[in-house]
């Protein structure tokens, strides 16, 4: 066994995100390591880099007990992991991203920059990529990326080569490119942990699997004793229709449309329509335009051609206050940093987009601040302890009900939410997916970004399918199949 | 060529040669070498200590008491010399240096182990070096006459008749160079500052950067201390106030992005002379010193937006073709 984990836990803040985690990685094997977002994959390859320390159990490498206590421990042991979050550094180049912490120096100590560019040619070669080891990072793609980080890997002689989602933003040709790499690898006696959301290509690469949910281990076992809808059924663990209580609304007449929305390097020929209680999907991969287009349509950038129609009349949004004016709110991705303050209040992240509403003369009516903000507070059900209580102290998932009570405040008719329930535990997210059935029983209308296929398949009338920055397909959700969306949005046809 | 039109030490370059022939035909007298030596001279201090704010600031950190810091060290040094003057001006030297690491050494404690943010810890410790001058002078001067002729000698030494300070400048410079560029050390400078996170993925020590990063900027520092005290022949409460600003400003100029990772040693080199050229040009180009700040300010924010549009990254692409 070249890698085995035994009994790994580890909590954060008292939220368990592994339990009693088993691991066993063969050698020369490509290990897939399966399960939904949150379910502790990360978390688990953080610990084999040494970024976390598990709060029990043990790493035995090679069969002799170790401990990671420092990423760089994780590398001069040999494992060497591919990031899905950029792990790169932009601003230099292709060779010293390739032996960055691990500079060659000739005798006198010196950097040897020539040997380090020679080697790193060679490899380039050897890897087959066109990529030059002078240019920057910054002006690479994200598939050349990806192969400088497995360069990187293959310089620190790994053993142990931990991909999380490689081919997530990929094009098929450059996927395809991969796997010969990855497979090449495994014939270099190196063991591979893929992490992947997509179970085709598991089923296509990978030799072993292991199904984490909810921090635990599920299964583990070879990929030819399996198939795909067991590893849905172990990954899930429910069937799909029972965490989406999703109610039958009469859908009415159309009150939102975009047309030719064009936006230079983004995206372009955008045309869709929304109707009033309609939930309108938007799936495609990390990348694909779809965080771009919204932020375009709310006023944060500029589009440059395209026209918004909103009740049939033409409008005009050039900022965000534009379209909150006309009822059209954006829930950004980016909570933390976009969606709230940490450090203000409850009660003032609540009411932070209804300042105007809530004064008089310029001078806020704290009276009608606090009114708003407990009405919202009982309406979702958010858990504060006071008013006064920092928002940065709440759990995500009540963050993420804060900056919906935000947007809320302002009575909206379009509610555009990105990722909304990304990064917050099942209970709260199935609150959110309650939420909006309520809202467009109500009648609202509300277009949802979500990189997860069940809550769209769950959630969604209609899905609007990207990839790269054009509309592949709008498909009725009630009619079309998840392979269907997976396969428009991976950019098959 | 292309790349070369747009590298941005070439640019700054063009603008102190521009600059150079511009003041030059305004008054012919500014462009003989020994004026041109002198402006050298007046800036070898800007120089040195423009390059060690260069290591603080890639790591997307500042250290705002390097003026407080020279002067500290400078005066205590002057001190001793009052006492014994009959020490070697090496001695001096070192001890300058000395005084100035541990200085810089506090800030990066502060910053790193007890993790006060970078401009609180560096906004105090220049308000308590500064003082602490007051307290170890008692507020008064140490004049010219009472510095031994040794003391003072190093600083007039003159080679290919460019002086002591600029040929040392110059080594500064080299030093640094292959510190930044030819070294794990100065690499992983850049890494830190470049992705703080990705840093720490391939296990680089972030607290021993900030500490090592501090107290060199502190070594020269205290470098400069004595240089300061020694060239103008007086150590008193005042001298350097405010010259943190020039230097942070040499720095910008030179292309050093305050967020870190970003930045030449030549850039940084260039950025000082550009400065020390605007400080030195203006009152020979008869302008009146009422305006004299005013316009070399005006002049370091036109040479940083000339930087900044050059470098305006692009937009990440998302579609295939357009």
């Amino acid at each position: 066994m070249k890698l085995e984990l035994k009994n790994i836990s580890k909590n954060f803040h008292g939220v368990k995100a592994l339990q009693d985690v088993d691991f066993q990685l063969k050698e020369n094997s490509i290990h897939a390591l399966l399960g939904e977002n949150g379910a502790g994959k990360s978390t688990l390859v953080k610990i084999l880099c040494g970024v976390y320390q598990p709060d029990s159990g043990s790493i035995l490498l090679n069969n002799k007990q170790q401990s990671i206590s420092d990423p760089s421990i994780s590398l001069s042991l040999g494992i060497s992991a591919i990031h899905q979050e950029s792990v790169m550094f932009d601003e230099l180049t292709v060779t010293e991203n390739v032996f960055i912490g691990n500079h060659l120096t000739k005798s006198n100590g010196l950097v040897d920059w020539s040997s380090m560019q020679d080697k790193t040619h060679q490899l380039l070669k050897e890897l087959e990529a066109n990529i030059e080891p002078n240019e920057k990072i910054k002006d690479l793609s994200i598939a050349q990326r990806h192969i400088v980080q497995i360069s990187r890997s293959l310089i620190h002689d790994a053993d142990i080569v931990i991909m999380d989602e490689p081919t997530a933003s990929l094009s098929q040709k450059e996927i395809n490119e991969l796997y010969a790499i990855i497979r090449n690898l495994k014939n270099q006696n190196k063991s591979i942990v893929f992490i992947s959301h997509k179970l085709d290509e598991v089923m296509e690469v990978c030799d072993e699997f292991t199904v984490l949910r909810d921090g635990e281990l599920i299964k583990s076992d070879l990929i030819s004793n399996t198939n795909k809808d067991q590893l849905i059924t172990h990954m899930a663990g429910r069937e799909v229709n029972q965490i989406f209580p999703k109610n039958n609304v009469t859908i009415e007449n159309e009150i939102f449309e975009v047309c030719n929305l064009f936006k230079k390097t983004q995206f372009k020929n955008i045309n869709f329509n929304l109707r009033k209680k309609e939930i309108l999907g938007f799936y495609g991969l990390v990348g694909s335009g779809r965080t771009e287009i919204m932020k375009s349509i709310f006023g944060i950038t500029k589009l440059d051609e395209g026209e918004i129609l909103f009740n049939d009349q033409k409008i005009s949004i050039t900022k965000p206050s534009d379209a909150i004016d006309q009822g059209i709110v954006y829930l950004s991705e980016e909570r933390q940093q976009l969606g709230m303050t940490g450090l203000m209040s409850v009660k003032d992240n609540i009411n932070m987009a209804i300042m105007d509403r809530n004064s008089n003369f310029y001078v806020m009516n704290t009276l009608k601040e606090i009114k708003n903000a407990s009405a919202m507070q009982e309406k979702l059900n958010i858990k504060v302890s006071y008013w006064s209580q920092l928002t940065q102290s709440l759990s995500g998932g009540n963050q993420q009900k804060t900056v919906i009570a935000k947007w809320l405040s302002t009575k909206p008719k379009v509610l555009i939410l990105d990722e909304p329930t990304k990064g917050i535990d099942v209970r709260s997210k199935s609150a959110v997916h309650e939420f909006m059935g309520e809202l467009v029983e109500e009648g609202m209308s509300i277009m949802m970004i979500s990189s997860e296929l069940p809550e769209i398949l769950g959630m969604c009338d209609r899905v609007v399918v990207m990839y790269k920055g054009l509309i592949r397909d709008i498909l009725d959700v009630k009619k079309a199949s998840s392979e269907q969306i997976v396969k428009l949005a991976s950019g098959e046809s | 060529m292309k790349k070369i039109l747009i590298n941005r030490d070439f640019i700054l370059f063009s603008i102190i040669l521009i600059g150079l022939i511009g003041v030059g035909f305004a008054n012919p007298l500014f462009i003989t070498p020994k004026s041109i030596s002198d402006v050298l001279t007046d800036t070898s201090i800007l120089i040195i200590l423009a390059l060690s704010q260069m290591i603080v600031i890639l790591i997307r950190a500042i250290d705002l008491s390097v003026a407080s810091n020279l002067a500290l060290s400078g005066m205590l040094i002057s001190l001793l010399s009052t006492v014994h003057p009959e020490l070697p001006v090496y001695y001096f030297i070192a001890l300058s240096c000395l005084i100035g690491t541990f200085l810089g050494v506090l800030n990066g404690i502060s910053i790193a182990i007890l993790k006060v943010p970078f401009i609180v810890t560096t906004l105090g410790t220049l308000s308590i070096y500064r003082g602490l001058i007051y307290f170890v002078s008692d507020g008064k001067q140490v004049y010219s006459n009472e510095f031994s002729e040794d003391f003072l000698a190093l600083i007039h030494v003159k080679f290919l008749s460019l002086s002591f300070l600029f040929w040392l400048a110059v080594a500064v410079f080299i030093v640094i160079y292959i510190l930044l560029n030819h070294t794990r050390f100065g690499r992983n400078l850049y890494s830190l500052g470049g992705n703080p996170d990705a840093a720490k993925y391939i296990g680089i020590n972030e607290n021993k950067y900030i500490i090592m990063a501090y107290s060199l900027s502190g070594f020269f520092a205290g470098l400069c201390g004595y240089l300061w005290v020694a060239r103008y022949s007086v150590a008193s409460t005042q001298i350097a106030i405010g010259f943190e600003l020039t230097v942070i400003s040499a720095c910008v100029v030179g292309g050093i992005s305050v967020m870190g990772g970003v930045g030449t040693v030549l850039g940084c080199v260039l950025g000082a002379l550009l400065i020390g050229l605007i400080r030195n040009a203006l009152p020979a180009v008869d302008i009146s010193q009422f305006w004299q700040l005013a316009i070399s300010g005006a002049i370091i924010l036109l040479a940083i937006i000339i930087n900044t549009k050059t470098e305006q990254r692009k937009e990440k692409t998302i579609m295939v073709e357009n």
